[in-house]
């Protein structure tokens, strides 16, 4: 676990571009390096038996891509497709090996272009997901856009992300998730 | 030159490879004068191309090497087991050699040092000097006649090579006729000085054989086309007359098919039947085919190839879908034509990537040597069916799990020594025997030992002691053979360092498991145990039975299927016990769209498949039939890890994406689970 100022220090003061999605009323942002594109809603083929975050997989120009449904992954009900429900096609390290794969959003915002110092860290209390999945924070209006460490968030095999000493009602939506993956 | 060098490295591996098979057909039998011959062959081209590109070690350590077979060749030494041992350690101290790295350099020179004392020493005091019956035979061989034709490429003096020194060295073989063909010599004016327009037809009567006769070219092999035939079991030069007809008909036609003198020679044959009696000996040796049968195909070209075609069926399922959808009839027939030609494409390159499982036995034969002369017990090697054919890539992938299954053969399996056979009224000898067949669209490997065979009930109590099981669970025969599968289970009482080196049985069967494979055990105590392995005949394409529920599509393999039946949805859920009746049967069945948590209203009719398994049925229910489908699997990938009930998945014609199930694993999964009422 990094200390709060090492944090600051790993964000540099260059310029980085992040795609910004939403899941629910709250706003999280990957950075667009690891974006490869967004698509349309299409039909998810389910595998039985796997985990509830695991939506299924679809045909990305002939290959097998397994989506995973963010929201579930964030501890919040699972996705009822609308109109504005997409898939965003990551290409992450996991492990030390690429991996391709969708998530699966409710609405993807807009692109983002931030410089070091506007972001702030993420207190380490007061947010529902575990901080280490989290790069920092960025206010914008009213509003905070948790910037994410996207590669981390699937590296570990854990359910959701959210923290597990959060209030008593989140603890148990989790193991709700649990019971219903076993 | 690095061009080369690296053909060369191709090359000797190969010829290395090759080393060691004639090596243990050597060990089998020790006078063997052909293998010897062959062993030596393959030493001395080694030594010619490491020379030629520049592996100064390879080129000293063979021709050290080279001189014990010399001997042993000449009848001055004899074959022992400790030349045997050493020549295996040479051959696994070459392949290092060939691996030579800047970095690895210094060590392997002195390797090379201590290994070449060693047979310098053993080449000393080599056994005395014996005179074989074997040795005499050769030499006493009879004079026959070959027909050989030398197309040197043009630019074969580009090499430094001499034509004429080759068509030398065949004259010292024997009585020779050289007819050259000059047909192609163009006018003074346009001849370049560098080139060789010349071929040559050659009879020679030699009683060197055929071999010998293939050395002269040994170098020259890619920089000419040379074609070798015994056209006569006489020496046909002896007489003039006969000399005189040959070389006429070869200056009319230069081109003439070796089959045609051979019809020639039937004739002046006549004459010598007279002469001699024919040798009641068969020629056993391999007859050497020049001319080109098979080429070289790097894997990655094969691999491009197959992911070609693998598209190509993807795109043929979509153009059948829409051919379908839109009822063209003037495209319906070019359609059918197209899946036609696809489904054969597709069988022919997938063929081409089979390679006979024979290709891994000579790895298990060295293994099953060496490990029994360290275990003391006395081990024979059999195989059986090794021309079965399989895909590189998973025959390169079995390879270590069968390396790990003969060693625990070997080691726990065989009887510690021959007293504990005989008294178990076995003969002295142990055999494991390596037995490879097709059924239906699997391969199968059997690893069958003789030895003491598998106690359950020892199996068992390990189990509980390592807490695997349950102290007073009922387990059939079976059910305790495959829990040394399973992880942290290892029957041996004490680790030895061959087997159990903490990587066990489930390592095994997960390497095979990767592969779409199974692996079993049964054993008889006192008797033997027999490792048996399942495997797909191909990995990424297979025929399979195209299905619905709700809206996720299925593919069950065709291998598995055996029949459709169809059943309203009330009778299914007032089965008692889960049972159908398929053709006065009575069947258990699964109810897939339960099992998979499917949600979702069952149509009013639904269809049960029923499959193949393990020697019994089983129905899987469906909602629909779609119909026969050629799945390309594709990998569902690191995500989906842990699922083993579905294989992979494939691409339908309308972009969408199937499952493909692994019904045995669908059923091992769910055939005894307790909540399978629908």
């Amino acid at each position: 676990m990094t200390t709060k100022h090492q944090k600051l220090e790993n964000i540099s003061n260059t310029m980085e571009t992040y795609l910004s999605f939403r899941l629910g009323r709250e706003v999280f942002a990957a950075s667009v390096h690891h974006v490869v594109n967004i698509l349309e809603l299409k039909p998810i083929t389910k595998v039985p038996h796997a985990p509830e975050y695991m939506s299924g997989v679809i045909n990305l120009r002939g290959q097998v891509l397994p989506v995973i449904d963010m929201r579930v992954k964030f501890g919040m009900t699972p996705t009822e497709p609308t109109v504005d429900t997409c898939i965003i096609v990551l290409n992450l390290e996991i492990e030390e090996e690429e991996v391709i794969l969708g998530i699966l959003v409710d609405a993807v915002s807009e692109v983002l272009e931030l410089e070091g110092e506007q972001i702030e860290p993420s207190p380490s209390i007061g947010t529902k997901y575990k901080a280490e999945f989290i790069k920092g924070m960025w206010k914008k209006d009213e509003t905070f856009i948790m910037l994410l460490n996207i590669n981390l968030v699937f590296t570990r095999n854990e359910l959701v992300v959210v923290e597990e000493k959060s209030s008593q009602a989140e603890v148990d939506e989790v193991k709700e998730n649990e019971k219903t993956d076993e | 030159m690095e061009v080369f060098k690296q053909k060369f490295i191709e090359e000797a591996t190969e010829q290395i490879n090759d080393l060691e098979q004639a090596l243990l057909q050597l060990d089998q039998n020790k006078e063997d004068l052909e293998t010897i011959e062959s062993i030596f062959r393959v030493m001395h081209s080694l030594k010619g191309g490491s020379a030629m590109f520049g592996f100064e070690k390879i080129d000293r350590f063979t021709h050290i090497l080279e001189n014990i077979y010399e001997s042993i060749r000449s009848g001055e030494a004899k074959v022992t087991s400790d030349i045997l041992d050493l020549t295996f350690q040479a051959v696994d101290h070459l392949r290092k050699l060939l691996d030579e790295t800047p970095e690895s350099e210094k060590l392997l020179e002195k390797e090379n040092n201590k290994f070449i004392e060693r047979i310098q020493k053993a080449l000393d005091d080599k056994a005395v000097p014996e005179h074989t019956s074997l040795q005499d035979e050769k030499t006493e061989g009879k004079v026959k006649t070959y027909f050989v034709r030398f197309v040197p490429d043009e630019d074969i003096m580009h090499n430094g090579t001499n034509p004429l020194y080759l068509l030398e060295d065949l004259a010292n073989l024997g009585n020779i006729l050289i007819v050259p063909n000059v047909d192609n010599i163009p006018s003074f004016e346009k001849i370049n000085p560098e080139k060789t327009y010349t071929s040559w037809n050659i009879f020679l009567s030699t009683n060197a054989g055929i071999n010998a006769i293939v050395d002269v070219f040994i170098f020259v092999d890619d920089e000419a086309r040379i074609e070798t035939h015994k056209i006569s079991d006489y020496n046909l030069l002896e007489l003039e007359a006969v000399r005189n007809i040959l070389k006429e008909t070869l200056h009319k036609k230069p081109e003439i098919k070796p089959a045609d003198i051979q019809e020639l020679i039937i004739d002046l044959e006549s004459v010598y039947h007279d002469k001699e009696v024919e040798d009641i000996q068969p020629d056993t040796r391999k007859k050497v085919e020049h001319s080109i049968s098979s080429i070289r195909v790097g894997a990655d070209k094969l691999d491009n190839l197959i992911n070609w075609v693998s598209e190509l069926v993807t795109i043929q399922a979509q153009l059948s879908l829409y051919s379908r959808e839109n009822n063209n009839p003037g495209l319906a027939p070019i359609v059918e034509e197209i899946e036609k030609i696809s489904r054969r494409l597709r069988d022919d390159v997938f063929s081409i990537r089979l390679i006979p499982i024979a290709n891994m036995v000579t790895r298990f034969q060295r293994l099953v040597r060496e490990l029994s002369n360290e275990l003391g017990k006395e081990v024979l090697f059999e195989t059986k069916g090794t021309e079965t054919e399989l895909d590189k890539n998973m025959i390169e992938m079995l390879i270590d799990p069968i390396m790990h299954i003969i060693r625990n053969s070997l080691d726990h399996g065989i009887e510690i020594n021959a007293a504990g056979r005989t008294a178990a009224g076995k003969k002295p000898k142990g055999t494991i025997t390596l037995n490879s067949y097709y059924s239906g669209t699997n391969v199968y490997i059997q690893i069958i030992d003789d030895g003491r065979g598998l106690d359950p009930q020892a199996i068992k109590q390990k189990a509980v002691e390592k807490g695997l099981i349950e102290e007073d669970a009922e387990l059939t025969e079976k059910e305790a053979y495959d829990l040394i599968f399973s992880s942290g289970f290892s029957t041996a009482k004490e680790v030895t360092n061959v087997s159990g080196r903490g990587v066990g049985m489930d390592v095994v069967k997960r390497k095979i498991a990767e592969l779409r494979g199974e692996v079993e055990m049964t054993s008889e105590k006192g008797k033997g145990t027999t490792v048996t392995i399942k495997l797909p005949l191909t990995l990424s394409i297979i025929d399979g039975l195209l299905v619905r529920i709700e809206k996720t599509k299925f593919v069950i393999p065709l291998s598995a299927v055996h029949k459709i039946y169809e059943f309203t949805h009330t009778e299914i859920e007032e089965a008692i016990n889960n049972l159908f009746l398929a053709d006065e049967k009575r069947v258990p069945f699964i109810y897939l769209r339960k099992v998979f948590n499917i949600e979702g209203a069952p149509p009013e009719i639904e269809r049960i498949v029923n499959v193949e398994y393990q020697d019994t049925f089983m129905g899987l229910t469906v909602d629909e039939i779609i119909g026969e489908y050629q799945a390309v699997l594709k990998p569902l990938g690191q995500m989906y890890k842990g699922i083993d009930i579905i294989s992979g998945a494939t691409i339908l014609g309308d972009g969408t994406v199937a499952l493909v199930l692994d019904p045995n694993r669908v059923i091992f999964e769910f055939a005894n689970n307790e909540n399978l009422k629908v």
